[in-house]
């Protein structure tokens, strides 16, 4: 078990998300950054679907009442293990009645804590992603104590893992063209590939809308299905890019849909972070 | 039979998603076009899954894509199958709603913008059966077809914070049900006490696309006695046909 002592500005539990229920409207969730989470449970010798910590822009105070293996992935939230700091990306031992203190995201945003075993909390519809409605709770908002999986890892010594770790600063988001960026004009298609773009306050697992808007005369569409990394155009110009607690249809224009990279890239920046767009080549 | 719907475009969205539109307008023959082709492909070629709107098919692939025209040239031969698909029979399900005041914040309102008595609006809201097209919005929200013109009336301006579950809706050319509270912009007109979604259930569902709905009037003592059956899982809803 662990104990979540304080739960810092915005931590949930999470996993690769929900693949199978879009059909009867449910979410897809998961880690908003798939590839630290994964390189999380990697270090640990996890399945990769294993359950872990999702932690945003301030981290919480957790008290482990077993020993067993940590692992710290994504931004660096400046960890402290009994107030001595502790490295990201790398296995780390715990013992019973230890602390671990995580602090403000010093790059990115979120932070994944993944345990040996891995969370081992409710699953609902084959997940453990906490989301609103299905699962009791929808974020952890209290003292809480979270059962773990039985695990036998132990680490490997002299053995390196070739890791790839986010480019924090990178600020190019790769995008595919969506469904109604042909009918946009030259002008506004080259706006929205030379223009930076800054993240707006309502940035959240949802949804990141960003501040600068696109003048357009796009024609509303039927409701249709869209996925995490969308990006759509409201009819006042705001652009949305749906993040992996988004619906699963939309009804707003499609400009953009982001890569997989592209989306685990945006997932680490911060409201006024910027961002910009580079348009690849549609698969023919 | 089934009438193929030949016309529509194939994006590739990611190189393991494509999308299929269709140009046309949404229609019951479309909808029911739309079934059928997404169970022929749900058959036919290696998916995770594949995901409906009014006038789209989203398709997730196992593997890459690589050649569009190679899957345009794939889906084409697949529309020949779809003809000799057997169609499915749509299920046709009572949703009990009480019209009741207490239950109904904005009848009156609606009523009065779109000149009928309340009770016009409850006949006009009952009388013919609800087409579900797909889900989407929040788990277990059916976009319903069937709305009578004369109850068309757009959202609100300010959308309501906390929409309480099993509310019945209009907003714009549209009816639902909030199946859990969330925040919404339709005006709200009467209230279920079923569940229309638990994610304990299998399905979490009982209503699928191509399914029929009929909103039914009843008592807010009814409404006591199916709430409390529905929270203590002893109410079934049965479908007929």
């Amino acid at each position: 078990m662990i104990e979540i002592l304080q739960h810092g500005i915005y931590t949930s539990i999470q996993d690769m998300g929900r693949f199978n229920h879009q059909c009867i409207g449910v979410p897809l969730s998961g880690a908003l950054d798939q590839q630290a989470f994964r390189i999380g449970n990697q270090l640990l010798n996890n399945p990769d679907k294993a359950a872990a910590l999702e932690c945003t822009v301030k981290g919480p105070k957790i008290r482990f009442h077993q020993n067993t293996y940590i692992a710290l992935t994504g931004a660096d939230m400046r960890a402290q293990l009994n107030g001595r700091r502790v490295s990201s990306y790398t296995p780390i031992e715990v013992h019973e009645n230890d602390e671990l203190e995580l602090g403000k995201a010093q790059n990115g945003c979120r932070t994944y804590l993944t345990i040996a075993g891995g969370i081992k909390t409710e699953k609902i519809l084959g997940s453990r992603s906490q989301f609103k409605g299905l699962t009791r709770e929808e974020r952890i908002s209290k003292k809480i104590l979270l059962p773990i999986g039985h695990s036998d890892f132990k680490p490997v010594k002299g053995v390196h893992l070739r890791i790839p770790k986010t480019a924090f600063h990178k600020k190019t988001i790769e995008v595919y063209p969506g469904p109604e960026y042909p009918l946009l004009d030259k002008i506004q298609q080259k706006a929205l590939a030379k223009n930076k773009f800054s993240i707006s306050k309502l940035n959240n697992r949802m949804a990141y809308q960003l501040n600068q808007k696109l003048q357009h005369q796009l024609p509303q569409i039927w409701t249709a299905p869209v996925l995490p990394g969308t990006v759509q155009c409201t009819p006042d110009g705001s652009l949305i890019i749906l993040m992996q607690d988004a619906q699963v249809t939309g009804g707003y224009p499609r400009l953009f849909q982001l890569t997989d990279e592209a989306l685990h890239l945006l997932a680490q920046k911060q409201t006024d972070d910027e961002v910009q767009f580079s348009i690849l080549p549609s698969v023919e | 039979m089934i009438t193929i719907h030949s016309n529509f475009r194939v994006i590739a969205l990611l190189p393991k998603v494509l999308l299929l539109e269709w140009e046309e307008q949404p229609s019951e023959k479309l909808l029911e076009f739309l079934l059928s082709y997404k169970a022929v492909i749900e058959k036919q070629i290696k998916v995770t899954r594949c995901v409906m709107g009014y006038q789209s098919l989203m398709v997730h692939l196992l593997e890459d894509i690589e050649k569009l025209d190679w899957w345009k040239q794939h889906l084409n031969k697949l529309l020949i199958k779809t003809k000799k698909q057997k169609q499915r029979k749509g299920k046709h399900w009572n949703i009990p709603v009480c019209y009741d005041l207490d239950h109904a914040p904005d009848l009156a309102t609606l009523a009065n913008a779109v000149q009928k008595s309340v009770e016009e609006v409850i006949a006009l809201h009952t009388q013919k059966p609800y087409r579900i097209y797909f889900l989407g919005f929040l788990p277990g929200f059916l976009y319903l077809c069937g709305l009578d013109k004369q109850l068309h009336f757009p959202r609100k301006e300010k959308p309501l914070l906390e929409v309480p579950k099993g509310s019945i809706g209009i907003g714009g050319m549209q009816t639902g049900i909030y199946p859990n509270s969330s925040p919404g912009g339709w005006h709200l007109i009467g209230r279920t006490p079923l569940s229309l979604f638990d994610a304990k259930l299998q399905p979490p569902c009982f209503a699928a696309p191509g399914d029929w709905i009929s909103f039914k009037s009843i008592d807010s003592k009814t409404f006591e006695i199916i709430d409390k059956q529905s929270n203590q899982g002893t109410y079934q809803i049965k479908p007929y046909d």
